[in-house]
């Protein structure tokens, strides 16, 4: 079936332990093979003999990425001249990457220490702004004085009033003259002979301290210079670690070449760790693999495999459905409203994918409640211009747009302009009411369609009794049938008479017994529950259908905005009145534009794909060779 | 917060509580085998940390994932400064992830085994635990670390330990010194009612993080009285800065004690070991807690106080259960959890 995932069969194949890279290289370049990690508790080969090879695999990743970062040219793309690499050759590379980082990482330490200098240093830089006005000979800051000591430079302002109180403790002052983004600037005096005590304070304080040469006896100015020399040596330092560190990754190119190419071609082994169980030499992987490429695997193994093994094709059984991966059909046309679908959820096994439905009925949505023949234009030229930068959005808006265009000329409706074109149909504000009507049979539509879709993936679900009796079931479709009836006969007649209350009443039962079946618990809670769940299932159908009213209230409310644009332009005058037309436009286009594709959205999702699309499948992940 | 939030956070604070064991049963796990702990802290928590009866089933982590399910509810309800602040206060379990890291990668332990010991924070996590772990050196780690939410912490760390020695017992104790001084100055953000109350229980925990700092710098490791004085955290009530001052320029343990004020003396007078007078001070902080969370109305201090209280009894049990499975004697388990007295 077009609209159903692919069909899938299990593959059960055993072969011998020194086959296996080779068949999981092969698996790989086929990419059909999505692996299965769980087993069976009772699935008699246990051990992972690939464990080990991943973890090295892994670690040796790590290790290459972290250097691949510093790496100035892109690399080769893996050449598979050399198809297995051993576990021997992956633990040999990763030594050598591992020795490669040690260097790489000394080397990134040592540039951490001097860019740590250079902040150091501009923080007493910023200490001697504050001195550069006295024209202070600051060499006095150095000597040790037979009495005094003093200390200058910064320390965190969080730490300064510890650091204040600890310093009495040996007798030193200590006084901030200025303080800056967290950073105070102060000067710390005290006795002599306690000043080693006071050095591992100052250290514990992360103080760091204004260093004045010793042979220095000169103005502030003069050490700010000395301190710009410094910075600027500091820097060519920092230039020379990192030409150094390029050179010597440069030098090691081939290896990381190497490196990268064995990673590649060791992936597809190593990503099959999970799935592989042996025992001895015997070997075992467990997948899912598209029922068409069933012979061209058997083909391609017999043609590689050097070693007799044994492979078992089989369709999945219905307590597996749950774990076969949903593969679906290729269509560029759908793949931007494929994205929207998953957001929801993905297509469970044997379940309807309803892409194409959700992309036939939102555009023609869109259309319904922004038909514009110039704000479709504009809409459809806009999602062009994106095509380049984002495909998919390009798509949806284009197809958004020609709908919104195709309605406009139903409506007779551009730019706003009611009466500048003959409307195909008729204008939404000359019959409202017929237009609300229209909206509720299209929403009836709408659900009848999804009862019928969640009837057939329950059935194929292999839920024959949900299909029959539930309320997503011919049960709730029967109930919705009634409802549609009841409304009809309202409307038309005014009466309800017992032909609808049996009508109504006759599936709402089956729903609620099947409820009962599911339900546990005390009688009253049972009663409770089912009763419940029968009324929300009642009202949730009356809701979803007038739900649907937005699609006739968004087309007026479209109409009624640019009558609003209109009026506030018809009291200016003509420049004005251009003016205000143009920016109403645009306002209608970005603000209602996006309030429509939203509401479209929240239809579809919670009126649509609630009701009939579990999305609860799993995505194909196939084993691949990357480049 | 509205009144029916605070209706709502105050019930639950109400039911948790009735999760927590209390200290002496708590004390009384050391005596029995596994399985009975295990039966009866299933039978105290109603099964909340879903603890299987033979304890295979990764016990430890169970216990910290319980307590963070417990945490995510009670936040939940506080927004703006409030909840900032207790979600800091979480970091508490953090904390020793961090601590775990940074002594095994400077001590050179297998990763596999730094992997094993790691605590998974879920959404409360703010370390890479993984690339952390996966880091071939400690300054690649450290330098990972100073991209996170602990850089100021890290920065302050690396430098105790590049400049005092590679002491990694002084290490742990600046990492514990700046999370108090952070938590302490994050209290200036929150309203005084609540800062008020919560100062009743931080004041208590800040005292006896001082005083047995300040007696290890002092009296093991020899250090200076100004320097001791400098690498302590905030100051408490009782232990106020002009008081640690002078305790500092005490010369022995019995002097500290017996210049200590009240109730601090009387608790501590007779211990000789400071690990036994951490012991001590710690019950008497956690009691203050209890009483907090049990009799008081402030909501953030009682969520705080049941931070408190669900860390320490987290890592009481995780100490009994691992010494159990172990097979370590009674003495050695009561050494573990801090009763060695």
């Amino acid at each position: 079936m077009p609209f159903t995932p692919l069909a899938m069969k299990k593959i059960d194949l055993f072969m011998v332990d020194t086959d296996t890279p080779v068949a999981a290289m092969t698996l790989a370049r086929m990419g059909v093979l999505h692996p299965q990690e769980e087993a069976s508790p009772d699935f008699p080969l246990e051990a992972f003999p690939a464990a080990r090879y991943q973890q090295v695999h892994h670690d040796l990743g790590l290790r290459f990425d972290k250097i691949a970062g510093y790496v100035g040219k892109p690399f080769a793309p893996a050449t598979s001249s050399r198809e297995n690499v051993t576990l021997e050759q992956l633990q040999e590379l990763d030594e050598q990457l591992r020795t490669l980082w040690v260097e790489v990482s000394e080397f990134e330490e040592q540039l951490r220490r001097q860019r740590e200098r250079i902040a150091t240093i501009r923080q007493m830089s910023g200490s001697l702004q504050r001195f550069a006005a006295l024209d202070l000979d600051l060499s006095r800051l150095r000597r040790r004085g037979r009495f005094l000591r003093i200390f200058v430079g910064t320390v965190p302002s969080p730490n300064l009033d510890q650091l204040r109180r600890a310093l009495t403790l040996s007798g030193f002052l200590t006084r901030s003259f200025f303080s800056s983004e967290g950073i105070d600037h102060v000067v710390v005096f005290g006795a002599s002979e306690q000043h080693q005590d006071v050095q591992e304070v100052l250290n514990s304080a992360d103080f760091r301290g204004l260093t004045v040469p010793d042979e220095f006896s000169g103005s502030p100015s003069r050490l700010q210079r000395d301190l710009d020399l410094e910075v600027t040596a500091i820097k060519r330092k920092i230039e020379a670690l990192e030409r150094e560190l390029d050179s010597l990754v440069e030098g090691n190119f081939e290896t990381l070449q190497h490196a990268r190419d064995c990673l590649v071609l060791a992936r597809p082994y190593a990503s099959l760790a999970g799935a592989l169980r042996g025992k001895g030499r015997l070997v075992s992987l467990q997948g899912w693999v598209p029922a068409r490429y069933e012979a061209e695997i058997r083909r391609r193994l017999e043609q590689n495999l050097a070693c007799p093994f044994h492979i078992e094709f089989a369709d999945p059984e219905p307590a597996e459905y749950s774990s076969v991966p949903s593969v679906m059909p290729r269509s560029p046309f759908l793949k931007p409203f494929q994205m929207l679908v998953r957001n929801f959820g993905i297509p469970a096994y044997r379940e309807i994918d309803p892409t194409g439905a959700f992309a036939l009925s939102y555009v023609l949505m869109f259309g319904m409640m922004f038909g514009d023949i110039g704000h479709g234009a504009v809409i459809a030229i806009a999602g062009l211009g994106l095509w380049k930068r984002f495909p998919a959005a390009s798509v949806v808006a284009v197809l958004a747009g020609i709908s919104s265009m195709g309605f406009g000329l139903v409506y007779g409706s551009l730019f706003g302009y009611e009466h500048v074109i003959e409307p195909l149909w008729m204008s939404p504000m000359q019959d409202p009411v017929r237009l609300l009507l229209l909206a509720v049979i299209w929403g009836a539509g709408f659900i009848l369609f999804g009862n019928l879709l969640s009837i057939r993936n329950l059935w194929a679900a292999g839920q024959p009794e949900e299909a029959l009796y539930s309320g997503k079931g011919v049960a709730g479709l029967a109930f919705y049938l009634a409802l549609c009836l009841v409304a009809y006969r309202l409307y038309s007649a005014g009466r309800f008479g017992w032909l609808e209350t049996l009508a109504l009443t006759l599936p709402l039962a089956v729903i609620m017994w099947s409820h009962w079946r599911h339900s546990s618990g005390q009688l009253f809670e049972r009663v409770l529950v089912v009763f419940i769940e029968g009324l929300e299932h009642v009202i949730s159908n009356i809701s979803g259908t007038l739900s649907f009213l937005r699609v006739a209230a968004f087309s007026l409310n479209h109409i009624a905005l640019a009558a609003a644009v209109f009026a506030i332009a018809g009291m200016l005058d003509t420049p004005g009145h251009i003016v205000t037309v143009v920016l109403g436009n645009v306002f209608v286009i970005v603000l209602e534009g996006a309030i429509v594709a939203i509401q479209c959205l929240r239809l579809e999702y919670y009126e649509g794909f609630s009701r009939f699309f579990s999305g609860n499948g799993r995505a194909f992940e196939p084993l691949k060779l990357e480049s | 917060m509205s009144g029916f939030t605070s209706q709502y956070l105050s019930t639950r604070l109400d039911l948790f509580s009735g999760r927590l064991i209390d200290y002496p049963r708590l004390v009384g796990f050391i005596d029995q085998d596994l399985e009975r702990i295990l039966a009866e802290v299933r039978a105290i928590t109603g099964n909340h940390y879903d603890l299987d009866a033979s304890g295979s089933n990764d016990v430890e982590s169970r216990l910290i994932r319980g307590a963070l399910e417990d945490f995510r509810v009670l936040i939940r309800p506080f927004s703006g400064n409030e909840r900032r602040y207790l979600r800091f206060a979480i970091r508490l379990f953090e904390l020793a992830n961090l601590k775990l890291l940074i002594r095994g990668k400077f001590s050179g332990v297998d990763n596999a085994e730094i992997r094993r010991q790691l605590v998974d924070l879920g959404d409360f996590a703010d370390l890479p635990l993984s690339r952390l772990v996966e880091t071939d050196d400690p300054h690649e780690m450290l330098r990972l670390l100073e991209t996170t939410a602990y850089a100021g912490i890290v920065r302050q760390a690396r430098h105790v330990y590049e400049e005092q020695g590679h002491d990694l017992f002084l290490l742990d104790a600046t990492i514990d010194r700046s999370f108090f001084i952070d938590l302490e100055q994050r209290t200036r953000f929150l309203h005084d009612e609540d800062a008020a109350f919560l100062a009743r229980v931080m004041d208590e925990l800040l005292d006896r993080y001082n005083l047995l700092w300040l007696l290890r710098y002092r009296f093991a490791y020899g250090l200076s009285p100004a320097r001791s004085f400098y690498l302590l955290t905030t100051t408490g009530r009782k232990l106020n800065a002009t008081r640690l001052m002078q305790l500092a320029k005490l010369d022995s343990i019995e002097a500290v004690i017996a210049a200590l004020p009240e109730p601090y003396r009387g608790r501590v007078a007779g211990l000789a070991r400071i690990s036994d007078m951490e012991t001590v001070m710690e019950y008497h902080a956690l009691t203050i807690a209890a009483d907090m969370l049990r009799t008081e109305s402030n909501l953030v201090a009682r969520t705080f106080s049941y931070i408190l209280l669900r860390e320490a009894e987290a890592r009481f049990l995780q100490a009994v259960i691992k010494g159990k499975r172990l097979e370590f004697d009674r003495e050695l388990i009561r050494q573990a959890v801090g009763l060695g007295f």
